[in-house]
């Protein structure tokens, strides 16, 4: 009889997560030393580089333990809350979690965001103080911050080296003792939850399950209960870390199945799987689609030479990325300012970047993106006075105030893990940006966490750097989104010599209004080269001007003598001088170079 | 070589000798120390009977003669120059007075003889370098004729016959005031000219003046201070009833320079003399800018060229609106939209027309099929013209 385990490591970032996995499965023997060094878990250059998993995926190892044979099935989370979405549903499949705290540096922000879904999971948490090899180690003092922070006993952290093996094997004696065996079956109709799927080139969809009743066979016709779609399975496998193939998945287990599935959009992280044949009357725990809470544009870059803005070529990489990550969104626009482009909905803004580097670098395409919007809830008065609401995460599409009932936007709360002599201005920075105070905590001598209610459109608009700013470097923060509140909001129209520019438009509180419209247009004038007249700049709201801005016309370049005769060279200093023009965009007749729009933008 | 459908009826002569090089000035010119004038003469002569045949057939409706400064040329080689001017060419249009025959005056070097001597070979109308009448800005400029000769040269002028005179005049000149410049232009309108021109002084690169300006030794004129004097030459000059007829060049009605305006138009012209541009059967070229080239260099009498651009019609319609918009009739715009659609691209024509919308108010005037600037216009002639340009589509 072979007990199992299913469980995540969940850690604040470089608090050691990979390194602890690798160690753990070079303990168990299932990878060697060599294979150890090459983090296995993360598959992505680009996860590596940032230091974060973005996929989740599982490896099954084997542990003799107390004589006893242990199937240990690691169940690799995303390392941001941006994922918080995929992060509880990975968690979802778990019994238990590890929670690692890098016992240098202490509980961070995101310590406590992913603890906390832990909890709310009901999971079993092993807290670990790892780099204990380290000089600046203080297993004692951060054993305390999270007794304080969590309450967890700090009695019950163990202290290891995911470096130097120091500590690893109380640490699998803890995950056989104290993590739970899986749940007993409620049915005998088979029941799996799919809690990741990745594209492969050569296989096709690849779906991570846990099957919590009955069993999977190779040959099932199986069934998605949300989607109501059947597929056969063609393969069933386990990582061991090696693909290695099983005939069956029992309940309990985790492990991969293939079945001929053609896309990520085929499938939905978070379905029940049962048997077509016999299926179970009840899925698993209800299906929450993934949702994006950040949108921006993405327009096909112009390079220097006015070569590569090629819209086709985004799209195509766009299409390649999608199979690759089924939770961005994206449509088509037309920006008279940027041309043709897409509107992309992320999970959050660490999404974003994430997806504009694998554009760049894995599409070959550049690109321009305007500024993050927020998806926001709108109540609108429709005929006969009833209230409808709609999403809206591009200003250009927001109705006419006249009929906007509510304009509610998303808030999150938002966890500050601060050295204390900051606190001041911390706060003064959190309302600054319409920010609630909710609590502060002892984190340690040192050290204190806030939590603060705070609507994410302030948290897109450089809200990390401050904060960075602010601490030195110090401070950590993470947030989750919890809820939507209606607020005073407004759209502010950018005008280009009396033009709108929808690229520049944005949503913003009212009383942030106008100080926000008079920076951009500051901004824009800076990025708009002076033309033979006189250009207005304007922000507005509904139809009021709330800020303005004029663009000086040049007002005298004529060169008085035609050179007698020498019609060529004038010609050509004429020439020049428009030389590179012609990639410009016209807006009101006001010519302007996509680097001026890519410069306000980025800026933002 | 170009072979012209019809008789090329203008000629442009450079003589690059000057008694000093002023520091503003990019003309191609040199102070002779070795004496060449005899040497470029001979040659000068053996070019223009080279290129005489071109005119064959068409008598020349101008003649201009420009520098440098012209007038340092002794009068013997002038003698020399204009006999054979008269005998290569036919100069029967100019000599009934229906023609244009101009040289360029330096106030210090008119002399009786030899305006009799110009007055015999057919020179018809004088343009007298003046500049200013303020010794102080003179002396900035590194002009160093005592302004009273201005007088003096046109007076004397008219008594050995020329009839028609011109004076140039230089303003925004660092250290000028607009009442410095109001004074110039009521100096200028005493004289009785029936033409001047006003040029703002323009830092081109490569003069000493620019770098003098690049180190900071002076400041230049600022801009308001520069549209006003514009602005007070445009009002002056119009008021006594020299009216504008190109951006800096104002006249009586009649006394326009007929060979200026031939350049303005796209019409043809040959020209003589190093540096010299010329304009034929579409070709535009250059000859060698140096004296010592040119007179080495003999290609059966033509001199040396640079710069070649042989005919190309996208070129020329820039040209054409470059040139064309400086003037204050302007351009007519539906034979150019024709070209520009026959060029293939009807998208291009439409936007030349949209982009006239865009600055009708805004310093272009449309009267009918002619696009022409207004005063204010005129301030920006450069740039509005540039963007014009580039809607013509290069050649493929
Ligand atoms: N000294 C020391 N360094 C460690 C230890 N565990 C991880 N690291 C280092 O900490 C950094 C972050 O580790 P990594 O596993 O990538 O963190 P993750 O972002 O949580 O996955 C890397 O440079 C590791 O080499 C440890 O036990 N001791």
């Amino acid at each position: 009889m072979t007990e199992i385990r299913n469980f995540s490591i969940i850690a604040h970032i470089d608090h050691g997560k990979s390194t602890l996995a690798d160690r753990l499965m070079q303990a168990t023997h299932a990878v060697s030393d060599r294979e150890a060094r090459q983090q296995l878990l993360d598959s992505m250059d680009l996860e590596r580089e940032r230091g974060i998993t973005i996929k989740a995926s599982a490896v099954t190892v084997h542990h003799r333990h107390d004589g006893e044979d242990f199937m240990l099935n690691f169940i690799d989370t995303p390392g941001h809350v941006d994922f918080s979405y995929e992060v509880s549903r990975s968690l979802k499949a778990c019994e238990g979690a590890i929670l690692v705290v890098d016992a240098a540096q202490g509980v961070e922000a995101q310590t406590v965001v992913n603890a906390y879904l832990a909890i709310e999971q009901n999971l079993e948490i092993i807290p670990v103080l790892n780099k204990i090899d380290l000089p600046t180690a203080r297993p004692d003092e951060i054993a305390m911050e999270i007794e304080q922070v969590l309450g967890l006993p700090a009695e019950d952290c163990i202290e290891v080296s995911a470096k130097t093996g120091q500590g690893i094997d109380a640490l699998l004696a803890a995950i056989c003792t104290k993590f739970p065996p899986p749940r007993d079956p409620l049915t005998d109709k088979a029941r799996a939850l799919i809690f990741d799927a990745i594209y492969d080139d050569y296989r096709g969809v690849v779906v991570y399950v846990r099957v919590f009743d009955g069993r999977l066979k190779v040959g099932d016709k199986i069934r998605m209960m949300g989607l109501d779609r059947t597929f056969n399975v063609t393969e069933l496998g386990k990582h061991t870390p090696k693909p290695t193939k099983v005939d069956a998945l029992g309940a309990g287990e985790t492990g991969y199945l293939i079945a001929a599935i053609k896309m990520l959009g085929d499938i939905r992280v978070g379905d029940t799987i049962t048997i077509d044949a016999d299926p179970a009357l009840e899925p698993l725990e209800g299906y929450e689609p993934p949702h994006q809470m950040v949108f921006c544009d993405f327009y096909p870059a112009t390079d220097t030479a006015g070569k590569g803005a090629d819209f086709e070529e985004l799209r195509r990489a766009m299409e390649k990325l999608r199979l690759n990550d089924s939770s961005f969104t994206y449509q088509a626009v037309h920006s008279e300012a940027l041309g043709f482009g897409f509107r992309c909905g992320f999970l959050g803004l660490l999404h974003m970047d994430i997806i504009q580097e694998r554009l760049e670098r894995e599409g070959g395409v550049h690109i321009i993106q305007t500024a993050p919007t927020v998806s926001y809830e709108v109540d609108v008065r429709g005929k006969g006075g009833k209230i409808k609401t709609i999403e809206v995460h591009n200003p250009a599409d927001l109705p006419d105030a006249g009929v906007i009932e509510a304009f509610k936007e998303p808030v999150c709360k938002v966890e500050i893990m601060t050295p204390k002599k900051h606190i001041g201005d911390l706060m003064k920075l959190c309302m600054d940006r319409r920010g609630t105070f909710k609590n502060q905590m002892y984190v340690s001598d040192t050290r204190d966490m806030l939590t603060f209610e705070i609507p994410l459109a302030e948290i897109i608009y450089d809200f990390y750097d401050k904060l960075k700013g602010i601490t030195a470097g110090y401070g950590t923060m993470d947030y989750d989104i919890t809820h939507y509140r209606k607020d005073n909001l407004v759209k502010i129209d950018i005008l280009i010599n009396g033009e709108p520019v929808h690229a520049l438009a944005v949503i913003i509180h009212r009383d942030r209004a106008q100080q926000r419209g008079r920076h951009l247009l500051m901004r824009l004038r800076k990025q708009i080269p002076r033309h033979n007249f006189e250009i207005p700049l304007q922000a507005a709201i509904g139809g009021k001007i709330i800020a303005r801005e004029t663009i000086k016309g040049f007002r005298k370049d004529v060169t008085a003598k035609c050179y007698g005769g020498d019609v060529t060279r004038k010609r050509k200093l004429l020439e020049k001088q428009k030389k590179g023009k012609s990639r410009m965009k016209s807006v009101g007749s006001v010519q302007i170079p996509q680097e001026a729009f890519m410069a306000v933008l980025e800026q933002e | 070589m170009p072979v012209p459908d019809r008789p090329v009826r203008r000629l442009y002569i450079h003589v690059p000798f000057c008694s000093h090089k002023c520091h503003y000035c990019d003309f191609y010119s040199i102070v002779d120390t070795l004496d060449r004038q005899r040497a470029f003469t001979d040659r000068l002569i053996e070019e223009l009977t080279a290129l005489a045949p071109w005119s064959a057939g068409g008598s020349l409706c101008s003649v201009f003669v420009g520098g440098g400064t012209p007038t340092l040329l002794r009068t013997e080689l002038w003698g020399e120059l204009l006999a054979a001017i008269d005998r290569l060419f036919d100069l029967s249009t100019i000599r009934a007075g229906l023609g244009e025959f101009t040289v360029e005056c330096n106030p210090e070097s008119a002399t009786e003889e030899l305006f009799q001597t110009l007055v015999a070979g057919g020179v018809d109308r004088l343009s007298v370098g003046a500049q200013s009448f303020n010794s102080r800005h003179l002396h900035t400029l590194e002009r160093r004729h005592d302004p009273v000769n201005v007088a003096r040269a046109l007076t004397l002028a008219r008594q050995c016959g020329i009839k028609r005179t011109s004076i140039d005049l230089i303003y925004a000149v660092p250290g000028q005031t607009v009442d410095d410049w109001a004074a110039d232009l009521g100096e200028a309108l005493s004289l009785g000219v029936g033409h001047v021109s006003c040029y703002n002084l323009t830092y081109e690169p490569n003069t000493a003046m620019t770098k003098r300006l690049g180190r900071g030794d002076f400041d230049p004129i600022d801009e308001q201070t520069e549209i006003d004097m514009h602005t007070l030459a445009v009002a002056t000059l119009g008021g006594a009833g020299l009216r504008r007829y190109e951006v800096s060049n104002f006249a009586r009605p009649g006394q326009e320079s007929d060979h200026n305006l031939g350049y303005w138009r796209q019409e043809q012209w040959l020209a003589a003399g190093p540096s010299a541009s010329a304009h034929v059967a579409g070709h535009r070229w250059k000859n060698v800018p140096r004296l010592g080239d040119y007179l080495k260099i003999d290609d059966g009498g033509f001199a040396a060229i640079i710069d070649h651009e042989p005919p190309d019609a996208p070129r020329l319609l820039r040209e054409r609106v470059m040139t064309g918009l400086r003037l204050t009739e302007g351009i007519e715009a539906s034979p150019i939209l024709e070209e520009v659609r026959t060029l293939g691209d009807a998208a291009a024509a439409l936007s030349m027309e949209r982009l006239a919308g865009v600055y009708v108010a805004r310093g272009l005037m449309r009267a009918g099929d002619r696009w022409a600037l207004t005063d204010g216009g005129f301030l920006l002639a450069d740039g509005i013209a540039a963007e014009f340009m580039a809607l013509i589509p290069e050649s493929t």
